[in-house]
């Protein structure tokens, strides 16, 4: 513990240097920035910086990359609030509240809550990563291959089903279709090319990056040509500074919104977008006046923006111990630490204990950034809402495909970009969440080694997969979601407790 | 959402048993004397079946639920299908034609500027003159080439395509 506190305090006097705070300065405003604008994620903010600069230090790299991903799950509740339009998909549960409040013409203390709602959140986050990320580490050295393919599958099968609303089947089918897309190339045994036919580009299988880049970028391109234009903006008149009593008052909320959007975070692919849905869910629960909750709840409001925040550092711990992404951004960190050459898993606190508190670091400097940007600038970054998305959308595109080649410099990149892009559109257009897909890429080749080195080990026998303990604790977890989300089982559930309880039998037929 | 969602499914199966053929296919090196349990196809054959499934349940479920689902209005994405095809045709032709085939700079000019003129001229809300859109489509095309160029192989140190 201690020596954990020794290492983050160390952390933060060597990179407290001008250029350390020069980098946080602008990748935070850059991420408020892309949060803001609709249809500019945090991912393909993430995803087009990781092409920008695989060319710096690594050091350098990666802490632009956090301060970028910190800012634009803060930037994303600008437009909730003032357009109601939240800016990532994780500032949806903010809208509820802060628009209502912005229509009173209370937008600018709707702003000032969540700039304290996402400080604090990323603070609990960044306590949470700094205390579980060593413990994890060192419980994952005892993981073999059967526990790392069941994490494979536990991951596909729990984003599945929390990020496709009402429909887990489409969730699962999109991860497992990730899985198969990360089969195509060269496996990791033999080097036998998968489903290449013959052509060399598609032998190198493909690529991270470009197929990230595609499904969060040019998707989201398409997605808002085809959306009507979106009207620009209220100005806040009234003080963006929040009363610290009325921030006090809700210290309940935020530390019950900051330990569940940290936990959400870590749940492989799960994510900010759940972190604030859940938080905002307890929120209600636990509150004394529910009854507010979508009419300008400053409670609610509070624990949408500190729940998604929360769930950056959450996604990013299971990122540095397991090198799984614990959401869709992290993803994108995923693979630029491994660009750098940073190696990701358990074995982390041994070969780099004190990368883990340099991310850590990277985490509070950014959280101190949005802190100053939410309250001195609100009023100059209202002007990035009066960018004309037309003029916007056609850079965007340029900038992916940009970034698609810039990493391996080949034209194939960026049609895999363009394909993927393409086939996420009509993918979503038809209720398939797109996270899993992406994390399916990433797992895949853990899956893959992990249960043909499992097998090789037992000679054949499925058994270790299903009685080692944590294998046991993983593969129940994972039917437990697939009985949950299966159609068939609720409604012999239903049933059942219909035959129990005769009362409610009327609206048991579903 | 119901035909969408059947023809979905009759391609996951279509997917998934095409998958599993293959992966049956792929070599096993029998000659090597290698560890059967490591063979390439085994994880794919895996996927293919399970995705296969996965068709099969969500077949199931369209045609079980398919008159009362048949009344919904078509999604919301059938408001702009003239707009959604022009972005959809614009951005590929740049990416598959121009890039690579045109220098960099005067690809992404000719499409910035083209891109801007058609959207904005179609646009409802349009409140200047063609001349005026035209004209400032070309000073952002000039510009975003000329910056995108610049900022990727000076700064970045990034070859462009």
């Amino acid at each position: 513990m201690f020596e954990g506190l020794t290492h983050f305090f160390g952390a933060i006097v060597t990179m407290a240097t001008w250029s350390t705070l020069f980098s946080v300065a602008w990748a935070t405003l850059l991420g408020i920035a892309v949060g803001m604008l609709p249809g500019l994620t945090a991912t393909l903010g993430l995803a087009l910086l990781t092409t920008l600069t695989f060319k710096l230090a690594a050091g350098d790299a990666i802490l632009i990359l956090i301060a970028m991903y910190v800012g634009a799950i803060y930037g994303g509740s600008r437009s909730a609030i003032l357009l109601n339009i939240p800016g990532t998909p994780a500032n949806a549960a903010t809208s509820l509240d802060g628009f209502p409040l912005a229509r009173r013409g209370l937008a600018g203390r709707a702003m000032g809550i969540s700039t304290a709602g996402s400080f604090l959140g990323t603070i609990i986050g960044m306590m949470a990563l700094a205390a579980f990320a060593p413990l994890l580490a060192e419980w994952a050295l005892s993981f073999q291959s059967y526990e790392f393919f069941w994490l494979a599958v536990f991951g596909v099968v729990v984003a599945g089903r929390l990020t496709a609303q009402g429909d887990p089947l489409k969730g699962w089918v999109s991860g497992f279709l990730g899985l198969l897309v990360a089969m195509v190339g060269q496996e990791a045994i033999y080097a036998y090319p998968r489903f290449a036919y013959g052509v060399t580009d598609l032998a190198g299988g493909f690529g991270l990056l470009p197929v990230l880049v595609g499904v969060f970028g040019f998707t989201e391109v398409l997605w808002v040509m085809k959306n009507p234009a979106y009207q620009a903006v209220k100005n806040a008149t009234d003080s963006v500074v929040p009363r610290l009593r009325e921030v006090f008052r809700h210290w309940v909320t935020i530390i019950r919104s900051g330990l569940t959007g940290t936990f959400m975070g870590l749940i492989p692919g799960v994510g900010e977008d759940m972190g604030s849905w859940v938080s905002y869910a307890l929120a209600r629960n636990f509150s004394r006046k529910p009854e507010e909750y979508g009419d300008g709840s400053i409670e609610g409001l509070m624990s949408a923006e500190t729940g998604n925040s929360a769930a950056v550092p959450g996604a990013i711990i299971p990122v540095l111990t397991l090198a799984v992404p614990g959401s869709a951004p992290a993803a994108v960190l995923l693979a630029a630490l491994f660009i750098h050459g940073v190696r990701p898993g358990p074995l982390i606190m041994i070969e780099n204990p004190t990368f883990v508190f340099e991310v850590v670091a990277m985490v509070f400097f950014a959280s101190l950034a949005i802190l100053i940007y939410g309250l001195a600038l609100t009023k100059p970054l209202l002007l990035i809402l009066r960018v004309p998305y037309l003029k916007l959308m056609p850079i965007i595109f340029v900038l992916c495909v940009v970034g698609a080649y810039a990493i391996t410099s080949r034209l194939f990149d960026v049609w895999v970009m363009l394909g993927f892009g393409v086939l996420g559109f009509f993918l979503r257009q038809l209720g398939f969440p797109m996270a899993p897909l992406v994390l399916g890429v990433v797992l895949g080749p853990i899956l893959d080694v992990n249960l043909r080195r499992g097998l090789v080990l037992s000679d054949g026998d499925l058994t270790p997969f299903f009685t080692r303990p944590i294998s046991a604790a993983l593969w129940i977890l994972i039917a437990i979601t697939f009985l949950l989300g299966s159609d068939w089982f609720v409604r012999r559930m239903r049933k059942l407790a219909d035959r129990v309880t005769p009362k409610s039998s009327e609206d048991g037929k579903g | 959402m119901a035909r969408a969602d059947l023809t979905t499914s009759l391609i996951l199966i279509a997917l998934g048993v095409g998958v599993l053929a293959e992966s049956l296919r792929m070599p096993r090196f029998e000659n090597l004397g290698i560890n059967p349990y490591t063979v390439p196809g085994i994880v794919p054959g895996v996927l293919g079946v399970v995705l296969a499934l996965f068709g099969v349940i969500m077949l199931v479920r369209t045609l079980r639920t398919r008159g009362a689902a048949e009344a919904a209005p078509p999604p919301s994405a059938e408001a702009h299908p003239v707009r959604l095809a022009l972005a959809i045709a614009t951005t590929l032709g740049y990416g598959f034609v121009l890039v690579g085939w045109l220098p960099f700079r005067w690809a992404t000019f000719l499409f910035v500027t083209g891109f801007v003129v058609l959207f904005e001229s179609r646009s409802a809300q349009r409140r200047q003159s063609l001349t005026r859109i035209v004209a400032f489509a070309v000073l952002e095309g000039a510009v975003v080439a000329l910056a995108v160029g610049f900022v990727f192989e000076r700064i970045f140190l990034v070859r462009l395509p």
